[in-house]
């Protein structure tokens, strides 16, 4: 093989990768492989002056192969591919060695991380010697998009690609449009109702020609890739069921999230004291537009209680993001409904981050609402009062602010639940093939920088199935995923890397093990010739049938045996 | 020093290097003996890669995809299922312990799952000891 003039890039990513893997050992050890003309470590090698520093080296010291030892592939493949195009070299001619995922972030520092960090990139400098270039190929990017999740999100990243001229299939799996917002009576900080906003979205969804809604339906199953997936539609409507199948290049998850379970939390005594009510549960009294107990009187005392199921260690650790600019909003509504309610407060930290917010946390204490905050993990006992206490419950709260331990009483106590992953996210993320974190929720592909697309090109989430998010963040996410998706659909076409199996006729004995592998009947045969052969548009480059072929005769383009075998030496050298 | 097995991972591109690459963000610590290489599926692992490794100085091998039913190619993981049994018979003939060779499936949402999967498979092959192939190859080179 000729000699390459390889170039190594070492990341430090900032700290992420040098606080735990000695980047500029790493590179002198790839400085002393055969092949390699220089070796740099850089701060961040995806940041312009990183992506420059290849370019200027690939033209001034004319290398023909980069190792970039960074983050995952996964993560910025498609950047260091394009500052190798931008230098005039093929963009395949890239191999990265991911020594971020798969070594700093999960090892300890020490010789460990340093000597895999070592072990990977030298696999990834034996590999690119034998990269070839590779054409790119260009594929039809249907216009059409699968949104899963009816709700105000489903609804208005659908509206928004109907508008843009998308064919749109929205999947709900109950029978009503509407989601978890449709539960809600009015939103804060701006009192705008709900209902109406929803009613709207409902409307115009339900009347789009470009929107195809199916209700009580559920997405049985999606296969292909970017630009050309094909979704099952199952739609039961009492005891038909029909399955439909329809072609789309993109997908959107919407499919939001559930209320945490109240009943979960013994200490407030939630289904078993009848006046204490989760938020949905008061939702439904506004907007039925009574306020009452359970016995149908109007409560003189109403408790709020904040972080039921967030912020602690026993059931979610996170923030759910909403619950206390609505407890805000209940505490207004309780006074609109009944003034001469007395209304507590009981938090642990007032979250007021949002627009608007801080203005209507202000305006909540001018309106006396008594704040009384908690610490974390020293909850609110909530009991039964006697009857010579002239209330329903006694709530005992370890005011931590006056450090004084009060009691208030209450007749109606509203437990603030929080979000949490829904319980078939699982079967979700499986069935479009994205990531989930430990809460459940969807894994964004990069969590600043690209929040709304995922891991797996052609799938895009977005609102509160990603993580607890308000309405106005939602709806930024569902537009956001309805814009990617349409600057994609202009082009008309996405190119996609050309990796595909060919069959090298000479070695070819014609046995056709490999015809009856093939997944996609990708493979011919020719009579005349008694040869195999890939068809190249069919071919999804899985490899299957190059594994299998006893003459070795089948070669997958960019993940070849002899690429394959060299980063095997590479990280056991 | 105590001796640290080396174990070569061979990962599908969809679901089970991304699990990987999950275990990364989600900042889970496992054992650092694997060395990963990425395939599109396993279907296209040639069990000639699996004895290049074991020849080369790997200790252990573990290959990783989609589980049974989620392949991105439909199918791929159940090739590798099928070559699998007819690999672990051979090694067995060449005095190569069945820990040694793992076949599992980590989906895309398992980081915990490969993280686990790893440190275990680290921890059997220290209790068994370097692979015979290295002590072969060793033994060998001192008799020369």
């Amino acid at each position: 093989m000729e000699e390459r003039k390889i170039g190594v890039y070492v990341c430090n990513c900032g700290t992420n990768i040098a606080k735990m893997v000695d980047c500029d050992g790493v590179c002198e050890h790839a400085a002393q492989q055969p092949g390699v003309v220089l070796a740099k470590s850089y701060k961040y090698m995806c940041s312009n002056p990183g992506q420059e520093m290849i370019i200027e080296d690939i033209k001034e010291q004319g290398l023909d192969r980069v190792v970039v030892a960074a983050c995952s592939p996964r993560m910025h493949e498609p950047t260091f591919r394009k500052a190798l195009q931008t230098a005039g070299i093929s963009p395949y001619f890239l191999e990265m060695a991911n020594i971020r995922e798969q070594c700093s972030w999960v090892h300890d520092g020490g010789e460990a991380a340093t000597e895999k960090a070592r072990a990977l990139t030298l696999g990834a400098i034996r590999r690119v010697q034998y990269h070839q270039p590779l054409e790119r190929r260009s594929v039809n990017m249907c216009p059409n998009v699968l949104v899963i999740g009816g709700g105000f999100v489903g609804m208005t990243a659908a509206l928004e690609l109907a508008d843009g001229g998308s064919q749109v299939y929205l999947v709900e799996r109950q029978r009503n449009l509407g989601g978890n917002v449709a539960r809600v009576d009015l939103t804060a900080p701006y009192l705008d109702s709900a209902r109406d906003m929803v009613t709207a979205l409902i409307t115009r969804t339900m009347e789009h020609p470009n929107i195809f809604v199916f209700l009580n339906s559920e997405v049985g199953s999606l296969e292909g890739y970017v630009g050309n997936f094909r979704a099952v539609v199952d739609t039961v409507w009492g005891d038909q069921a029909t399955s439909n199948e329809y072609e789309v290049g993109n997908v959107v998850v919407a499919t939001g999230y559930k209320e945490f379970d109240a009943s979960r939390v013994t200490h407030y005594g939630y289904g078993k004291l009848p006046n204490v009510i989760t938020s949905f549960e008061f939702e439904k009294m506004l907007r039925a537009g009574r306020v009452e107990t359970k016995e149908g009187k109007t409560p003189n005392y109403a408790a709020i209680i904040h972080c039921v199921g967030s912020r602690n260690r026993e059931f979610h650790t996170y923030c759910s993001r909403v619950c206390c600019m609505t407890a805000l909003k209940y505490a207004h509504e309780l006074k609109s409904a009944v003034p001469s309610c007395y209304v507590s407060d009981l938090y642990v930290d007032m979250h007021a981050f949002g627009k608007g917010h801080e203005d209507f946390y202000r305006r909540g204490s001018e309106a006396k609402t008594l704040f009384l905050m908690y610490a974390k993990g020293d909850h609110p006992v909530i009991r039964k009062a006697e009857p010579k206490d002239g209330c329903e419950m006694l709530i005992e709260v370890n005011e931590k602010l006056s450090r004084e331990v009060i009691e208030i009483p209450a007749d109606l106590v509203i437990l603030m639940v929080g979000m949490e992953a829904r319980d078939d996210s699982d079967a979700v993320a499986r069935l479009v093939n994205i990531s989930r974190d430990k809460d459940g929720w969807f894994i964004e592909s990069h969590p600043k920088l690209d929040p709304v697309a995922t891991t797996t090109d052609g799938i895009y989430i977005a609102g509160a199935c990603a993580a607890p998010k308000d309405i106005p963040d939602s709806v930024a996410q569902a537009r956001a995923a309805a814009a990617r998706i349409l600057a994609r659909t202009i082009r008309g076409t996405i190119d996609i890397d050309a990796v595909f199996a060919e069959v090298d006729e000479d070695k070819c004995c014609g046995c056709r093990i490999c015809n009856g592998l093939c997944p996609y009947s990708a493979i011919e045969f020719n009579e005349e010739k008694k040869r195999s052969n890939v068809i190249s548009a069919l071919c999804k480059a899985c490899g299957a049938c190059v594994a299998a072929c006893p003459s070795s005769a089948i070669t997958a383009r960019h993940f070849t045996d002899e690429q394959i075998f060299a980063q095997i030496e590479g990280v056991l050298a | 020093m105590s001796y640290e097995p080396k174990i070569v991972g061979f990962l599908c591109n969809w679901c089970s290097y991304t699990g990987a690459d999950l275990a990364g963000t989600s900042r889970i610590h496992y054992a650092p003996n694997v060395r990963i290489i990425r395939v599109m599926c396993c279907g296209r692992m040639d069990p000639t890669f699996v004895i290049k490794a074991l020849h080369d100085g790997a200790d252990g091998v573990l290959i990783c995809g989609c589980h049974p039913g989620d392949c991105h190619y439909s199918e791929g993981n159940y090739k590798m299922m099928r070559r699998y049994p007819l690999l672990k018979k051979m090694l067995a003939d060449y005095g190569i312990d069945e820990a040694r060779v793992r076949l599992e499936w980590v989906s895309a949402s398992e980081g915990q799952r490969f993280a686990d999967l790893a440190s275990d498979m680290a921890q059997r092959l220290r209790e068994l000891g370097p692979s015979p192939v290295q002590v072969a190859q060793a033994t060998d080179m001192a008799e020369r």
